[in-house]
Formats: structure tokens, sequence, C-alpha cells
């Protein structure tokens, strides 16, 4: 899963009104090189929430001075466009779960891949 | 002039019309591909599914590289109106001399060009690689059982085409062509299509009245299966078209390698995301991915854009994860970076994990009622996936490209759904078989949760909305 996916995901259980974002808690995690396209990052930047890819990527312990806040101009800055290129889409959490910040489900993580499949009681 | 020899290749570049077959439906979105990559403009005949485009013989490394057609053939002759004789017996005549007559020059010029394409590509694999054995649209939910058990297979030669490309440019520039055997003797087949009312032969007459005056004229050996030459034999109504063959198989098995039971072809896949036009940084979600071939497809051909591929099914998104490693470890061997844009998640499309409002374009194969689940299923399961689509979907930008068979399915629940999805267009296609229709779809402006259909429960659905979140 990389942190761009994570970015968008959102607990859906039943009565939460606060599943955003998820809690990450990883056993393994890989970083593998895609490649560079200065384009992508600066376009994809305003639909992130880009404190909660910033916790994530903290968590992790990838965060490398990602900045906490976004700073003008950052379309133009190469070298924040490559940490936040590499946040977003090299780091990937391999195994562990993500866990709802309200009502605590986990959701576990096998080979990269997220379920999020919710039990009959919880939709 | 009947002889063909094989000596080395000429230099002179000449021109020639391709033919390509393309899934019917999307001949356009093929022609928009050549115009783009090829940069000329592509005629679409009246026989469904086929088009014609002119090329010079160095542009044919390039037309290899197209994602729309499934498979490609050189013109050797065409007539728009072709006077059939009123008798069988002087048409099937008619047929045998005009194999005489026909320019066979040019084309064979370019069969032997493509030859020599082809084995550059195998060589480079170390021999040719195994073909990839299932029909993907012939199988039904039954052989999935089966499907678990096969092992990953290489690729078919033709699929390398794209990774090798700019390699390949080089090799063709400075490697001599290698010389033939002297007198080989050339095999070949004949394959006819015909398709009207007012004919008086059947297809398999016309291929071996046809085929006979071939071999006759080029002393050719005629074999069915182990052939080096395909010679085509295309009459639509009183449309007549001579090709010779350039592909061995059809070019849509490019991408998969882990095929599901309604695995999509690629030309497909491609088809309809050309249709949504992908822009940098669109995220683009398929909520019922199968094997991930739209994904996937996307991921290398659109790769500006990021891909969440996502299925409930286990097998499902097992089998997308394995494709999207095979790909990225091809990627590898050959040395370019690896990693492509695109995630798997397992999740429910009515329960979707996914904030409000997120997601730029959906892509996917609604299931169908004859292949997949039932009619009586997506009665209940398409209003749900259009709600929940559109609850993703970014308002006033948003699209959508659903592929279905369910059509009255389908317009019923999306009549229901005006103040959130509006349709732009519909492309009448043909999966395996089936009539399908591909519809692109607009995004209202209007915010989830405020339109009449949000209020009121649709038909299916026991829950009420959920809150924005």
């Amino acid at each position: 899963m990389k942190l761009l996916t994570h970015n968008m995901l959102t607990s859906h259980v039943k009565g939460v009104t606060k599943g955003y974002p998820l809690l990450i808690k990883a056993t393994e995690v890989k970083v593998n090189e895609v490649e560079f396209n200065p384009e992508f990052v600066s376009r994809m930047i305003p639909k992130l929430e880009w404190s909660a890819l910033v916790q994530a990527a903290e968590g992790l312990g990838h965060l490398h001075e990602l900045p906490a806040e976004l700073t003008p101009d950052y379309e133009k800055n190469e070298e924040f466009l490559k940490k936040a290129h590499r946040v977003l889409l090299e780091v990937e959490v391999i195994e562990g779960c993500l866990q709802c910040p309200e009502s605590g489900r986990e959701f576990p993580i096998s080979r990269g891949i997220p379920n999020m499949l919710l039990n009959e009681d919880e939709v | 002039d009947g002889a063909v020899t094989l000596g080395p290749q000429t230099e002179a570049i000449i021109t020639v019309t391709i033919g390509a077959t393309v899934p019917t439906g999307f001949e356009h979105t093929a022609a928009d591909e050549v115009k783009e990559k090829i940069g000329v403009e592509a005629r679409i005949s009246r026989d469904r599914g086929r088009i014609y485009f002119q090329i010079t013989t160095d542009q044919l490394f390039q037309v290899h590289l197209l994602r729309s057609v499934d498979n490609l053939f050189v013109v050797v002759d065409e007539y728009e109106h072709y006077q059939f004789k009123d008798t069988k017996e002087e048409t099937l005549l008619d047929l045998q001399q005009l194999a005489s007559k026909l320019p066979w020059t040019n084309a064979l010029e370019v069969w032997k060009l493509n030859n020599s394409l082809k084995k550059k590509r195998s060589r480079r694999k170390g021999g040719n690689g195994t073909k990839v054995k299932p029909d993907s649209e012939a199988m039904d939910a039954g052989m999935a059982e089966a499907e678990q058990q096969q092992p990953p297979q290489p690729l078919s030669s033709e699929s390398q085409a794209k990774e090798e490309s700019t390699p390949e440019l080089e090799t063709i520039a400075q490697e001599p062509e290698e010389s033939a055997p002297e007198a080989k003797l050339i095999k070949f087949r004949v394959t006819c299509s015909r398709a009207g009312d007012k004919h008086s032969f059947s297809s398999n007459e016309a291929a071996r009245d046809f085929g006979g005056a071939v071999q006759e004229f080029f002393q050719w050996k005629a074999d069915m299966t182990k052939f080096d030459i395909e010679v085509l034999l295309n009459i639509h109504n009183q449309e007549v078209v001579i090709g010779i063959a350039l592909t061995e198989e059809s070019l849509h098995r490019r991408t998969i390698t882990h095929f599901g039971p309604t695995t999509l072809r690629s030309t497909l896949c491609y088809g309809m995301l050309r249709l949504c036009k992908p822009q940098a940084s669109d995220i683009i979600l398929d909520p019922m991915c199968g094997t991930g071939a739209i994904p996937l497809e996307g991921a290398l051909e659109f790769h500006n854009s990021f891909y969440i591929a996502g299925d409930n099914n286990d097998m499902a998104v097992s089998r997308t994860l394995n494709n999207i490693c095979h790909i990225q470890k091809r990627r590898e061997d050959k040395g370019s970076v690896p990693g492509l844009r695109i995630d798997t998640v397992q999740w429910d499309l009515c329960h979707l994990p996914v904030r409000t409002s997120s997601v730029d374009i959906i892509v996917t194969d609604m299931p169908f009622g004859k292949r997949m689940g039932s009619k009586k299923k997506n009665w209940d399961l398409y209003p749900s996936c259009l709600r929940e689509m559109a609850r993703v979907c970014r308002p006033g930008s948003g699209k959508a490209v659903l592929l279905t068979q369910d059509k009255k399915c389908f317009s019923k629940a999306l009549s229901r759904m005006g103040g959130l999805w509006r349709k732009l267009h519909t492309v009448w296609v043909n999966v395996g078989g089936l009539h399908a229709a591909v519809y692109l779809l607009k995004r209202t402006g209007a915010m989830f949760g405020q339109t009449p259909e949000d209020v009121h429960e649709p038909q299916g659905m026991a829950n009420t909305p959920e809150d924005e979140k």
C-alpha cells in the first residue's frame, strides 16, 4: 500500500464520523523505485490531505525532512517535489494493518493489499 | 509476376495500406490513436471492427506499438464495389483468376520486413516464448477452479513489442538483413471472412478456390496450421479486401498473465481508458477490477495518473497483484524503473473506504448477468454501485466509463440518478460474443447528499445514506 492510497482511504464502519485518517501499524515496509514526474506530484498535492501524509510518513520513519506545512511556490521546488514523490509513491506498507481512529477496528494489510471488507454487523 | 525471392531486404521505403481489426465500437478511438502515434488519418470501414491507414514501411515497428488494435494486416488490394458474377460457378472462377492479377509485390515486401521485426523481438527474448493459452473471453465462472492451478505463463512474443520499442529502433538500423536460405518452400493458408446476404458462395468455397489459385500462382504449399503466410480474403457485401496477416495471434493478451474468469482483453481496456482521457495526476479507480486488466493497462499507457484497483474477491486481488508484479519484474529485467503508479485494495464496492469527492475517474467492467453475478443481483447492485461511485467521484469534473451487458438494468438505474450522473456517450461493443455497452458518464456538480436520489432509499438498499466522511 502506497501512502498516496492511504491518503484516500477512510474508515467506513457504521456510525463512525471521524474515520480519517486511518492509523498505520506496519510490520514490513519497502521502498520501490518509481519514475519521478514533477508535474504529477505538484498537481497531486492539492488533492491530498497534507497533514495526514506527513503523519503517516513520520509514523513509518520515512519522513526524511518532508515539511509539515506546504510552502508557497512548492510547484517549482524540485527538491521538495522529489521528497514528496518518494513518500507518496515509493514507500510501501507490505505487512501490518490500518486502524480506524474512532472505533479501533483493524484492517489487515497483507502483501501490500489492505483488506477493507467489513463484517455484516459493521456495515 | 509471381516469383517471390527471399534475398536481402530492399532499401526502398514503400507506401502501403495497413488494415487493423479493433474491438467493435472502438473504431474511432483506434483511429484517434493512429492519428496521435502514426500521424495519419485512418479510414473506418463499413465492415465493423476494421480501420485502414497508409504508412511508409519505416513506420511498421510503430504500428506494432498501437494499443487499440487486435490484429494487423497489409492490404494487397481492395475493391469498394466488387462486381460479383451471377452464378456461383462464374463467381468462384472469377476469384480464382483474381489471384494472378493482384499487385502482390509490395504487400509481400512488407510481410518480409515484418518477419524480420518479429524475429528480432523473439531473439531478444532468447527464442520464442510460450504462447499464453487461455482464451480469456471463452472462460466462464466454472473454469475458475482450473484457473487456480495454472502456473504463471510467459507472454507471447507480440506482447514484448511495446517494451522493446526503443532498443529495437537501433537494432534495425544497424543489423544487416540476414540472408534467408535459398529456395525455402513457403507454406500458406487463406482465411476468408464473408458477410452479406447476396453472395452465391460460402466463405469456405471462396477460400478453397482462391487459395487453390494462389497456390498455383506462387507454387507455395498449403498448410492450415504451420503456415508462413496467411492470406486474408475479407468480403463484406460488395467490399472485398485481400490482405496478408502481420500478426500471428491477437495482440490482446499482452498485459495479463494471471487470468480470471472474465478478464477483458487489453485492446478493450485501452479503448475504455482512451474514452475518458486520463490527465496527469488523475486519481482513477476500478472498484470491480477482477484481474486488474483495466488499471494495469492505464498504469502502462496513461502513466501520469494514479490507479487504485479494488475488488471484494480474494482471488481477484491476488491475481491483480500477481499481474502487477509480473509487469514490474519484466520492466526491471529490461533496466527500466519498475514501479507503476498503481495499488490494490480489497473492498466492497457498495461501501467504498474512500474519501468523498476524492476520485477523478472510475473505469470498470460491471458484472454481467450471464458471465458473472445474476440478473436479479444486478437490479440490486447497479443502483448501489452508481450511488457509491457518485459519492467518491469529484463533482463537476469527475467521469465514469462503465462497461455492462445488462443495458436495461443499467439504464433504469441511471435514469434515477439524473442529479448525480449525466450520460455523455454510449459505445456499443461486443465482448466474448455478448452485446454490451460502454457508458461514458459525467459527474454533475451536485454535492453528494443533497440531491433527491440521496434522500430516498435507492431500490434494493437497506441502509440509510452515510454521513459525509
